[in-house]
C-alpha cells in the first residue's frame, strides 16, 4: 500500500513532465503522418478500401472528441465542486451571510437531479431564512444534503478496506496484491467522486487520485508505521498471529486514510458539525467479520 | 461547581442545575429574551446551531414549579401569548423580580450519553425592572459620595431644577416626614424625566419602580448636598440609604445573580445609537461600572457574596439586531465588543469564556432592498406600532467602533456624520410551522455558547 501511495503521488518533476509532454507530442504528430500517408497511399491504389480507411478515421477521430467532452463535462463538474469548497471557505472565514447563501445555493444546484435528496432540498428551502450567520446556514446545507452521502461515503469506504486487506493476507503473489489494493483504491476514489456528484472520467479519474494522494501525503497522513496496527481492534494480536493479516490490517487502515482523503477532496463543504470519519471506526467496521471479529464488535 | 455539581448527579444527588444570570438595563429586552429562549427551547424548530436540539438529544423540554416558593412564575404564558398571538404586541415593562425553571429530558449521545442514559438538566432564570441593576453601584458609596455623584450629574437634566429648588431654604436641623415625603417625590420625578430623555444612570433603581415597597421609608430619601452634613436630615436620610443598601439592594443580589454559572449581558446599543452620543457614554459608563460589581475574583461585596463561585460564560449580546439588515451585524457587533471592552477584557483574564454578538429574541422584520437615488439600501422590512408596513433603512453603521464611541467619550451633541434612526416595529403575526418556536436571530447560538456544553 506504501509503494502504491507513492506510486501515484510522486510528482514528477517539471523537466520530466517536459520530456513526456514533448514525447507524446512527437509520436502523435509521427503517428498522424504516418497515418495520412498510409490512407493517402490506399486511396490511390484500392479506393474502395481507402475510403473505408477514411470512414474508421473520422469515427475514430469523432469517439476521440466524444471522450474529450466526456473529460471537459467531468472536469467542470470538479471545477464547480473546488468553486464551492473555496467559496465556503471563503465565507466561513469572513463569517459572510452572502457568500454563505452563494454557497448554499450551489450545493443545491448540484444535487438538482437527486430524487433521494429531494425532501432534503425542501427542508432547506424552509429553514435556511432562519440562519444568520455562514456557519449556521452551511451546517444546515451539511445536515440536509450532505449527511446522508456520508454514509454512502463511509460504507464505501469500508468496503474498500476489507477488500485491500482480504487482498493483502490472501494474495499470495508478489505483485498481484499490489496491483490489486491500487485497483480498489482507485474504485475507491472514483466512488467518492460520484457520490458527492463529480463524475470522474478515465484523465479525471487519474487527476482526482493524484489530488487525493497529495492532499494525504500534504496532511502527513502516509507516514504509518506498524503503529497503527496496534490502534486497531485486535490488530496488536493478529499481527503476532500472522504476519500477513497485520500487513492486511495496516494495509485496510491506509486504504481508509486515502478514503478519507478523498472524501474530503470530493466534499462540497469541510466537515463543520458532521463527524469526520476515523480511521480506527473504518477499519474495526469494514474488517469486521473478515477475521471473525465480529463478536466482540 | 461545574465537575462537583456533574459528580453529585451522577452519584444521584439531584439534578444539574444552570442559573442563567440575565443582565440587562431597563428595556434591553430581557423579558423578551427570556420568552423567546423558553418558547425556542420547547419547540426547537428553529435552533439549528444549538447542537443539542438539532441533533435530537433534547427529548422534551418542559415547565416546572420554581425552586422558590416566595416568588412569582414568570408569567411564560402571558408573554409569549403577547408576542405571538393574532394581535402581537410587546409585553410591558416589568414591574417585580419572577423566576422560572425550564428542565430539559436529554438522551445522551456518544460515548458519555451511553453510558449515562437519558438525565434532566434544570434552567433556572429570573427577570427583574432593569431598573433596579443600577442599584449595584450604589453599593461600594456611602450617602455623601452618592449624593455629591448624583447632585453633580443632575446638571442639565430634566427636572433638576425643581430639585434644587425644593433643597433652597430647607431647614437641615429639622426632620419631618411630610418634608422628607415632598423631597423624595421631587426627586423621583426628576428620575422618571430623566429617564424619558433617554439617561440610563438613574439611581436608586427602586424609586422608577418600587415594587411591593412603594411608601417605605427605606424609598423615602433623596441626595443632600454637603452643606447638609450633620443636620438632622443629613443624618436621618444617611440612615435610609444605608437602610436602603442591606434590606432592598443586597438581598435581591444575593438571592438572584450569587449563584449564576452563565450570564448574558443584553444591550440595546442601537437604541442608545439612535438617541445620540450622550446616551451611548451613558450607556457605556453604567454597563461598565455593573459590570464591574460583577468582577469575579474580585475582593468586593458582591465578589463575597459570590464566594468562589465564578460565572463560567459570559455573552454580551446587543439586541434588537433585526432592525438592521444582515450585512450590518457584524459592525454593530464589533461596537458592542468595543463598548464592553474593558469587562470582557477583565472576564477573559479571569478565566470566564466570553462572546460577543448581535442577536434579536423575537424577529419582527424581513430583509428587503429599498432603492434610493439610483443606489441599493440594504433595508428591512415590518410592521409598525399602528399596523402599516414599513421598509426601513436605519443608516449605515460605521465599520470602525471608534467612530461611535469617541464623539460619545467627548461628549459631543450629536452624531457627524448623519443620523441613525431607528423605528419600533411591532412583533410581526406568524403563522409557525408545528415544532418552530417564534422567529429569531442568532438565539440558537446564544443558547449554544450559553448551556451548549451542559446539554
Ligand atoms: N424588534 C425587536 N424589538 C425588541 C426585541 N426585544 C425587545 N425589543 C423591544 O424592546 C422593548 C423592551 O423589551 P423588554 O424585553 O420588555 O425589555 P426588558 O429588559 O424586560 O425591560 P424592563 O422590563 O423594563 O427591564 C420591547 O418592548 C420591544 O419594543 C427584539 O428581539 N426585536
Ligand atoms: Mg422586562
Amino acid at each position: 500500500m506504501e509503494m502504491v501511495t507513492r506510486l501515484v503521488g510522486r510528482p514528477p518533476s517539471k523537466l520530466t513532465r517536459f520530456f513526456i509532454n514533448s514525447g507524446v507530442a512527437l509520436f502523435t504528430f509521427l503517428l498522424s503522418i504516418a497515418a495520412l500517408n498510409f490512407i493517402n497511399d490506399l486511396l490511390t491504389r484500392y479506393p474502395v478500401l481507402g475510403w473505408i480507411g477514411v470512414g474508421l478515421f473520422a469515427l475514430f477521430t469523432l469517439a476521440a472528441l466524444g471522450m474529450a467532452w466526456r473529460e471537459y463535462r467531468a472536469w467542470a463538474r470538479f471545477a464547480r465542486i473546488d468553486a464551492i469548497q473555496r467559496q465556503a471557505g471563503a465565507a466561513l472565514a469572513e463569517d459572510s451571510l452572502d457568500k454563505a447563501r452563494a454557497v448554499a445555493d450551489g450545493l443545491v444546484a448540484l444535487y438538482r437531479d437527486r430524487p433521494e435528496l429531494e425532501w432534503h432540498r425542501k427542508r432547506l428551502a424552509d429553514n435556511r431564512g432562519d440562519a444568520f450567520d455562514a456557519r449556521t446556514l452551511l451546517t444546515m446545507g451539511e445536515t440536509e444534503l450532505l449527511a446522508q452521502l456520508d454514509q454512502d461515503a463511509r460504507r464505501e469506504i469500508e468496503a474498500a478496506a476489507r477488500t485491500v486487506a482480504a487482498a493483502t493476507a490472501l494474495i499470495p503473489l508478489a505483485l498481484a496484491d499490489v496491483a490489486a489494493a491500487l485497483a480498489a483504491n482507485l474504485r475507491m476514489i472514483r466512488r467518492m467522486a460520484e457520490i458527492y456528484g463529480g463524475r470522474a472520467g478515465a484523465v479525471g479519474g487519474w487527476r482526482l487520485a493524484r489530488t487525493v494522494i497529495t492532499h494525504l501525503v500534504a496532511t502527513g497522513a502516509v507516514a504509518a508505521g506498524d503503529d497503527l496496527v496496534e490502534t486497531i481492534a485486535g490488530g496488536g494480536i493478529l499481527s503476532k498471529v500472522s504476519r500477513r493479516f497485520g500487513e492486511g490490517v495496516v494495509n485496510g487502515a491506509l486504504t481508509a486514510r486515502v478514503g478519507i482523503a478523498a472524501m474530503e477532496v470530493c466534499r462540497p463543504l469541510p466537515f463543520i458539525a458532521q463527524p469526520r470519519p476515523k480511521v480506527g471506526n473504518l477499519v474495526t467496521r469494514g474488517l469486521r467479520g473478515l477475521f471473525g471479529s465480529d463478536e466482540r464488535g | 461547581m461545574g465537575i462537583g455539581s456533574t459528580l453529585m448527579a451522577g452519584i444521584g444527588l439531584g439534578d444539574p442545575v444552570i442559573r442563567l444570570g440575565v443582565t440587562g438595563l431597563s428595556r434591553a429586552g430581557k423579558t423578551v429574551f427570556i420568552t423567546s429562549l423558553v418558547a425556542n427551547l420547547m419547540d426547537r424548530g428553529r435552533m439549528h446551531a444549538l447542537r443539542a436540539a438539532a441533533d435530537g438529544s433534547i427529548k422534551a423540554a418542559w415547565l416546572q414549579p420554581q425552586p422558590d416558593d416566595t416568588i412569582p412564575r414568570f408569567d411564560f404564558e402571558r408573554h409569549l401569548a403577547a408576542l405571538t398571538g393574532p394581535e402581537p404586541h410587546w409585553p410591558e415593562g416589568t414591574r417585580h423580580v419572577s423566576q422560572l425553571r425550564l428542565s430539559l429530558r436529554l438522551d445522551g449521545r456518544g460515548l458519555l450519553g451511553g453510558l449515562t442514559g437519558p438525565r434532566t438538566v434544570h434552567l433556572d432564570i429570573v427577570d427583574y425592572p432593569g431598573e433596579w441593576l443600577l442599584d449595584l453601584r450604589l453599593m461600594e458609596k456611602d450617602f455623601s459620595e452618592w449624593s455629591a455623584e448624583v447632585l453633580d450629574r443632575m446638571q442639565g437634566r430634566p427636572g433638576a431644577e425643581e430639585y434644587q429648588a425644593a433643597l433652597n431654604g430647607l431647614d437641615g436641623d429639622r426632620f419631618d416626614e411630610p418634608v422628607a415625603q415632598r423631597l423624595a417625590q421631587t426627586y423621583t420625578a426628576h428620575l422618571h424625566a430623566a429617564r424619558e430623555a433617554g439617561w440610563s444612570d438613574c439611581t436608586p433603581g427602586r424609586f422608577l419602580i418600587p415594587g411591593e415597597m412603594e411608601g417605605s421609608p427605606a424609598l423615602t430619601f433623596a441626595p443632600l448636598p454637603a452643606s447638609f452634613e450633620g443636620g438632622r436630615l443629613h443624618k436621618e436620610f444617611r440612615r435610609r440609604f444605608d437602610a436602603y443598601k442591606s434590606r432592598v439592594v443586597k438581598p435581591f443580589f444575593r438571592d438572584h445573580f450569587a449563584r449564576i454559572d452563565r450570564q448574558v449581558v443584553l444591550v440595546d446599543v442601537l437604541g442608545a445609537i439612535h438617541q445620540g452620543p450622550r446616551a451611548v457614554e451613558d450607556m457605556r459608563r453604567a454597563m461598565a461600572d455593573i459590570l464591574t460589581a460583577f468582577r469575579p475574583g474580585r475582593a468586593g461585596w458582591l465578589a463575597q457574596l459570590l464566594g468562589t463561585r465564578r460565572v463560567e460564560r459570559i455573552l454580551f449580546a446587543a439586541t434588537k439586531a433585526d432592525h438592521l439588515h444582515q450585512v450590518q451585524h457584524n459592525r454593530l457587533t464589533a461596537i458592542l465588543s468595543a463598548m464592553l471592552r474593558e469587562a470582557r477584557d477583565r472576564a477573559d483574564f479571569s478565566g470566564a469564556r466570553t462572546e460577543a454578538m448581535s442577536i434579536a429574541a423575537l424577529r419582527a422584520t424581513t430583509e428587503d432592498v429599498i432603492h434610493q437615488d439610483g443606489q441599493e439600501l440594504p433595508a428591512v422590512r415590518g410592521r409598525l406600532l399602528d399596523g402599516r408596513q414599513a421598509a426601513f433603512y436605519p443608516g449605515e453603521l460605521p465599520a470602525d467602533p471608534a467612530a461611535v464611541l469617541h464623539p460619545a467619550r467627548d461628549g459631543a451633541d450629536r452624531w457627524l456624520d448623519g443620523d441613525y434612526a431607528i423605528m419600533n416595529f411591532a412583533p410581526a403575526p406568524m403563522t409557525a410551522r408545528p415544532g418552530d418556536g417564534p422567529p429569531h436571530i442568532r438565539l440558537d447560538r446564544a443558547a449554544e455558547f450559553l448551556i451548549g456544553d451542559r446539554l
